[in-house]
């Protein structure tokens, strides 16, 4: 049995030498390798996301891990630039898991309040939708994947607590697809429309400009039309295309179309 | 009095804390400075300042022996407690202690408790003829080496009654593999030692040490220490020869039923027996606390500058079994057996004939004329 063993191994090409001083070797080779700093990244207190690793660690097949491999198309916790946040909802409404409430920060005036997105980690999927469609890239995802809370309301990080993670400048990722450019405008249905101003006062980004028109004169027999003599003219170039204007015109004279 | 030996730290000790005594509570003073009252208490702190020596240098051991195999595995071992981990350990023994032990049902209660407080005891008791410096031990005992190793040849019967006691299938195999295993490699382990002590003629650990003034051991009787070294590695049960604890087949080996305390004494005596090991090695082939002459004298002239050295030798070492650890795959038993008796005890023939030879013809002076050997 034993002989047989011999035989093989020697068969192998794998004698002493093969299982004794290799196996020495190779370990003397890897203690002397990590006799200053071993590979192991001593987690809580550095981090691989660190761009002091960058191109310095590397993984087995030994290639380094860093710039253009994990890290720049990581999804993480969001941060978001509060000050930048324009309001529109756009994130509110791409989010596939309507896990983004819209709540109101300081900032904003009384009649017209700020407001920004508030996310529960609870349902996000971290599918970037909402980074991809913020129009002002205030809302990023970073690096940071550790959300480890005691409560389930933690869970639910406020504006607030996504501007802290802005502060910390963590490496981020404005997740920006390429897309074809926006030929969707805003149109208006003119005889529908009332001049009631609320596209106006509601957009985001104030590009809705209302415009006197003269005033009708009414047909025979009727009574002269009850509104206001002013029209919504939208500037295309500042429109982010959030279609709030839509959703809070009363008369549903506004709508998605191309200019002919 | 010239504090030159442990013994007369220990009583010096001994009678400045009696004379303290005394002092403090007049009506002792006279019963406290009676000679046999203070030999008494200094047999206590000697043997004290012995214990704490080997359980401080084991526990450092086993640190030792942690950084280094993270940095052969390519991390970094423990690090928390304490500067770079080194306390780490004394946290585990807090919570091993802490720990209940429990006892399986069928087990039998007497050799369960008692194998593994015998075990730790054995392996401490050696630590009393082991000398790491000039003037630890007395030399009052010449065949202290003989008992040394006596005393380390006791394992297996502890481990073979804890495995038997506790009754479980693993823990008998692991303590039947124990057994045999020990001693296999207890042959080649004595038979290297007549090599040594045909060169230095001498049974007395002091002796050979002093003997070692011209030239270390390791090079007239290179073969004899490998063989020794392979021995002691099968002795300690450490990887390659670890199969009485193969956790991959036996779950712990014999220490499988034991748990908290019982397992922390089984664990630091094994790590008592390691360093009882590392001392063997350094004081029959590498001069001990000696340093060849060329060294210059500063370095061996400090204060305790014989127990430094030593325990530099002694973790250098121990440093190159955890390579090795690092490095082999474990070995089957019919593979372990066959190096035992069949390339182990050859071999440690071949030494005791060469170390014959070389002592017959009186060739052994050549060896201090070459630099690393010492001399
Ligand atoms: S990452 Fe996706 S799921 Fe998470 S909040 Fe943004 S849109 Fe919603
Ligand atoms: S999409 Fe961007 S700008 Fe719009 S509300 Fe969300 S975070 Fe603010
Ligand atoms: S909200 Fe609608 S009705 Fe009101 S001004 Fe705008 S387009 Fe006209």
């Amino acid at each position: 049995m034993a002989a047989e063993v011999d035989t093989k191994k020697r068969a192998q090409g794998e004698g002493d030498q093969g299982l004794i001083v290799k196996p020495m070797y190779t370990a003397a080779r890897q203690f002397m390798k990590s006799l200053v700093r071993p590979s192991t990244i001593v987690y809580p207190f550095e981090r691989l996301e660190d761009p002091k690793f960058r191109g310095e660690v590397r993984v087995a097949s030994g290639k380094p891990i860093g710039v253009g491999e994990v890290w720049d198309n990581y999804r993480g916790v969001h941060a978001l630039n509060i000050n930048t946040c324009i309001s529109c909802n756009l994130c509110a409404f791409s989010c596939p898991d309507l896990c983004i409430d819209m709540v109101t920060v300081p900032g904003g005036d009384p009649k017209h309040p700020k407001k920004c997105p508030e996310i529960d980690y609870g349902k996000c999927s971290y599918c970037g939708f909402c980074s991809d469609a913020c129009p002002e890239g205030c809302l990023t995802m970073t690096t940071r994947y550790e959300l480890s809370v005691t409560k389930r309301s933690d869970m639910v990080y406020s504006p607030q607590k996504m501007f802290d993670q802005f502060q910390r400048k963590l490496p981020m990722n404005p997740i920006r697809l390429a897309r074809p450019a926006n030929e969707d405008a805003i149109l208006l249905d003119a005889p529908l429309c009332i001049g009631c101003n609320a596209c106006s006062r509601d957009c985001p980004t104030n590009c809705i400009t209302m415009l006197d028109i003269p005033k009708g004169t009414p047909k025979p027999g009727e009574k002269p039309a009850k509104r206001i003599w002013k029209e919504p003219v939208i500037n295309d170039s500042d429109c982010v295309r959030c279609g709030t204007c839509i959703s809070v015109c009363p008369k549903e004279c506004l709508f998605w179309g191309t200019h002919t | 009095m010239a504090l030159t030996t442990l013994w007369d730290v220990a009583y010096f000790l001994a009678s400045a804390l009696l004379t303290l005594v005394g002092r403090v509570i007049p009506p002792l003073a006279a019963p406290l400075s009676n000679g046999d009252v203070i030999w008494g208490l200094s047999a206590l702190v000697f043997g004290a300042i012995l214990l704490a020596a080997s359980m401080i240098n084991t526990i450092m051991l086993i640190w030792f022996e942690r950084k280094m195999l993270g940095r052969f595995m390519d991390r970094r071992g423990a690090m928390h407690v304490g500067y770079a981990g080194l306390l780490q350990n004394f946290a585990d023994g807090l919570k091993l202690f802490r720990k209940n032990t429990f006892k399986p049902r069928e087990a039998d209660e007497l050799g369960f408790y008692a194998g593994p407080i015998a075990y730790m005891v054995t392996s401490l008791l050696m630590f009393g003829v082991l000398p790491i410096s000039t003037g630890w031990s007395d030399g009052s005992l010449p065949l202290s080496m003989l008992l040394a190793l006596v005393i380390f040849s006791f394992a297996p019967l502890f481990i073979f009654i804890s495995a038997w006691s506790s009754n479980n299938k693993y823990s008998l195999m692991g303590g039947m593999r124990s057994a045999a295993q020990m001693i296999a490699y207890e042959v080649p382990i004595l038979l290297a030692v007549v090599a040594v002590v045909l060169v230095s003629g001498s049974f007395d650990l002091n002796t050979i040490v002093a003997e070692q003034q011209n030239y270390w051991f390791w090079g007239p009787l290179v073969l004899a220490m490998v063989v020794f070294a392979i021995g002691m590695l099968a002795e300690m049960e450490r990887i390659p020869f670890d199969l009485p604890e193969a956790e991959a087949e036996l779950v712990e080996g014999w220490n499988t039923e034991y748990g908290g305390m019982l397992f922390a004494f089984f664990m630091l005596a094994d790590y008592l027996r390691a360093l009882a090991g590392s001392f063997l090695i350094v004081l029959l082939f590498l001069g001990g606390w000696t340093l060849p002459t060329y060294v210059p004298s500063a370095l061996t002239t400090f204060p305790l500058a014989g127990i430094f050295w030593f325990l530099v030798k002694t973790y250098a070492v121990f440093g190159v079994f955890v390579w090795i650890r690092a490095a082999l795959p474990r070995v089957r038993t019919d593979q372990l057996l066959r190096i035992g008796w069949m390339r182990m005890i050859p071999l440690s023939l071949a030494a005791v004939v060469l170390a014959a030879a070389l002592v017959l013809v009186k060739c052994l002076p050549v060896f201090g004329c070459i630099p690393s050997m010492g001399g």
